[in-house]
């Protein structure tokens, strides 16, 4: 019953205005939508939207019963942590000088990242992984000093899942 | 052979089986009102759009079949908004056709351009901008479909001018095929089983009651749900827009529930043992505080729309299913019973609350529209409009056909009545159609007599005047300290002399003695309006304030 994240995957007709249709219903039952993914799935009519909403066990139902109303909507599913892949992508962009060039070089290897583009001042890296290990990698490159974070939003799939 | 986007529109709406679309023409939509005199479709001429769409939905819940209605792009498409959310409330099937800007325009904040799709997202079923004329037919199809299939509801189509007017060759006679998915939560192996034990409560209960809504009427199950009260003597109540599922003279009604529902009604269901809701929706006029609505029953819920289910009150059995289907399937699972010991405890209860006392609970307002009713032909359409007007009726009217009261009950929209009769009176000629309005309403589309009169369709309008918002004054006197502000419309406007100036034949009287004035309005051939002087003091009883229990009611039985 209690709040956390539900990440809820959303398979939509690939049309224009789909999209607001589909966040209309999160604004207009109050919830936020804490991070959205969409694209095409294997077939190009067809778009997956992965979502993430903090909320009680009352959201699901309710949220799923008003999408499926829209009629292109197809199938909404609850995707929970113990049955799915999650991963999310960020780019970090971080200022530099020069003791935080060799810092991020030298720790850089840590962890699952790359550096995307290195300029004197400025670098942009990329991490994929669970939530836990990109926000691991945000903590330990705060103290060097994060310009700005652009973050793809989890993405999950069912171990088992059979469609789109 | 090459037709344009707007020929093919109409010959779409035509396979669709339109015969009437109420309308406004605008620069943008010209090029259908360029083809419609070609079409055998009629089109009616209203003086603003907002009434096009509530003859639409008069026109609709009247027949049962789609209405159409069609604005002009920017303002023209706006004014359709409180109609399309009216009918939208109400699960009205229709469809809403637009003109908008050329495409090479859209998004540029052309003259008279607007979002219209994005403006009625929360109030229409679905929406589409058609972009091609070659998409026209199967759009149109398909937004028929969705209107009328599963909750009916309205559907918008937005039309460019360009498209509508570019030639388009059509290969002949291609089929279009239309899908709408069909959705279910429940899967249908479940649905017996959910039957059968909604059966077994039927049979087993003491106090069982079910409870009708506006579902019924829309999937066209009024006669094998009385077939079904019949069969199991169950006692029913109803919500505002169940009212006329079942004949309001059947032994089992009991009235309607809710803030100003019967007091019978109410109480009954705070006793039942078990709640049978059929196409309900558990609004907040019908249930007032949920945790005190029937505090004893074991409740079932069969409605075709999932998204209804569970929203408000948890139901012990829900069941998503076409409510016509549910009935057959149930009826013959149900036992035939007398519930002598049920239906006497409701009988002791109806003598307590006194068996005429809806009439005095309306005050004279109440006895005239029995009057009224009495002087119109048997088969009378009644519409009211929206405040105490609408309480007096459908309370006050006793509703022999499913489709022979009609009123706003979800949207609550005033200046609803007067177009909504147009539509009503254009797709049922032979009924009559009264229109029970308050002054307040009544000048919200008061310029729809001028449709009335040019088209001289025979509606009869009671316009009942007390000078004020009438309700709105009674929760001002019951609930903030009889502080009467801002309801004063007083009487300067000589509503008599208005009519007339509309070529409207018109009378007044008052409610007290109506003297020749009803059969006046009954004997006249066409329009005719009569204008019913009526107390402001004449309120609404029992009445349940806001925050209460359905059995909490001002001006009921104490105790």
């Amino acid at each position: 019953m209690g709040i956390r994240e539900r990440i809820i995957a959303i398979l939509v007709n690939n049309k224009p205005g789909v999209l607001s249709r589909v966040a209309g219903v999160f604004g207009r039952l109050g919830y936020n939508i804490e991070s959205l993914c969409v694209a095409e799935t294997i077939s190009p009519e067809i778009s997956r939207i992965t979502s993430i909403t903090n909320a009680d066990s009352d959201f699901i139902d309710k949220v799923k019963k008003q999408l499926t109303r829209l009629v292109d909507v197809l199938d909404v599913t609850e995707l929970f942590p113990g049955q799915s892949a999650q991963r999310e992508m960020i780019l970090i962009g971080i200022n530099l000088d020069q003791e935080g060039r060799a810092e991020i070089v030298r720790s850089i290897g840590m962890f699952d990242c790359k550096i995307i583009s290195m300029r004197n001042d400025y670098c942009i890296i990329q991490v994929a992984g669970s939530r836990e290990e990109v926000e691991t990698v945000i903590n330990f490159l705060k103290p060097l000093g994060i310009d700005k974070i652009a973050r793809t939003g989890v993405l999950a799939l069912r171990y088992k899942d059979s469609g789109f | 052979m090459e037709k344009t986007g707007a020929e093919i529109l109409l010959q779409t709406l035509r396979e669709e089986g339109v015969d009437v679309i109420f309308g406004y023409p605008g620069a943008n939509s010209l090029p259908i009102h360029d083809k419609l005199e070609e079409s055998p479709i009629r089109h009616y001429l209203v003086r603003h759009e907002q009434a096009a769409a509530h003859a639409a939905d008069g026109y609709a819940r009247a027949t049962g079949r789609v209405g159409v209605c069609l604005g002009t792009s920017g303002p023209g498409a706006t004014n359709l908004v409180t109609g399309i959310a009216t009918a939208y409330m109400d699960s009205t099937p229709m469809i809403v056709l637009t003109g908008q800007v050329t495409t090479d325009l859209l998004g540029s904040d052309a003259f008279q351009e607007t979002d219209i799709i994005g403006i009625t997202m929360p109030i229409t079923k679905h929406s589409y901008l058609v972009s091609d004329p070659g998409e026209v037919k199967s759009t149109v199809k398909q937004a028929f479909e969705i209107a009328r299939s599963g909750r009916p509801g309205p559907v918008l189509i937005d039309l460019p001018r360009n498209v509508m007017a570019a030639k388009y060759e059509q290969s002949g006679n291609e089929d279009v095929t239309v899908s709408v998915p069909q959705k279910r939560h429940v899967e249908r192996k479940k649905d017996a089983e959910d039957l059968q034990r909604i059966a077994n409560y039927m049979n087993m209960s003491e106090r069982p009651v079910i409870l009708v809504g506006g579902g019924v009427k829309l999937a066209r199950a009024c006669d094998e749900l009385s077939g079904l009260i019949e069969k199991g003597s169950i006692p029913f109540v109803s919500t505002m827009m169940g009212i006329g599922s079942v004949r309001s003279s059947n032994g089992f009604n009991l009235g309607f529930i809710g803030t100003h529902g019967n007091e019978l009604a109410n109480r009954i269901v705070h006793d039942a043992d078990f709640i049978m809701t059929i196409g309900a929706r558990f609004s907040d006029r019908s249930t007032s505080i949920v945790k005190e609505f029937a505090p004893l029953a074991t409740i079932a819920q069969i409605d075709i729309d999932p998204s209804s289910i569970g929203k408000v009150i948890k139901a012990d059995i829900p069941l998503v299913c076409d409510i016509r289907e549910a009935i057959t399937k149930l009826t013959p699972l149900v036992e035939r019973k007398e519930r002598r010991e049920w239906l006497s405890r409701i009988e002791k209860e109806r003598n307590i609350l006194g068996k005429d006392r809806s009439m005095k609970e309306c005050g004279p307002a109440g006895a005239f529209i029995r009057d009224v009713q009495a002087a119109m032909p048997e088969e009378t359409t009644a519409i009211t409009d929206v405040g105490l007007n609408q309480i007096w009726t459908v309370r006050s009217w006793e509703t022999k056909t499913p489709r022979g009261m009609i009123t706003p009950g979800g949207l609550g929209t005033m200046g609803f009545s007067l177009p909504a009769a147009m539509g009503v009176k254009v797709g049922v000629p032979d009924r009559g159609v009264v229109v029970f309005s308050g002054d307040g309403g009544f000048f919200m589309n008061i310029q729809e007599l001028a449709t009335i009169s040019y088209y001289n369709l025979p509606v009869k309008v009671v316009v009942f005047n007390n000078g004020h918002l009438g309700m709105i004054r009674q929760i001002q006197d019951l609930f903030y300290g009889s502080r009467f502000n801002d309801i004063e419309l007083g009487n300067k406007v000589d509503i008599v002399a208005v009519a007339k100036g509309f070529g409207i034949d018109a009378d007044r009287i008052s409610v007290e003695d109506p003297g020749a004035g009803i059969e006046k309005m009954c004997a006249a051939a066409g329009p005719f309006l009569l204008e019913v002087i009526v107390n402001p003091d004449n309120y609404v009883y029992p009445i349940i304030p806001p925050g209460r229990s359905n059995i909490d009611m001002i001006g009921g039985r104490q105790g």
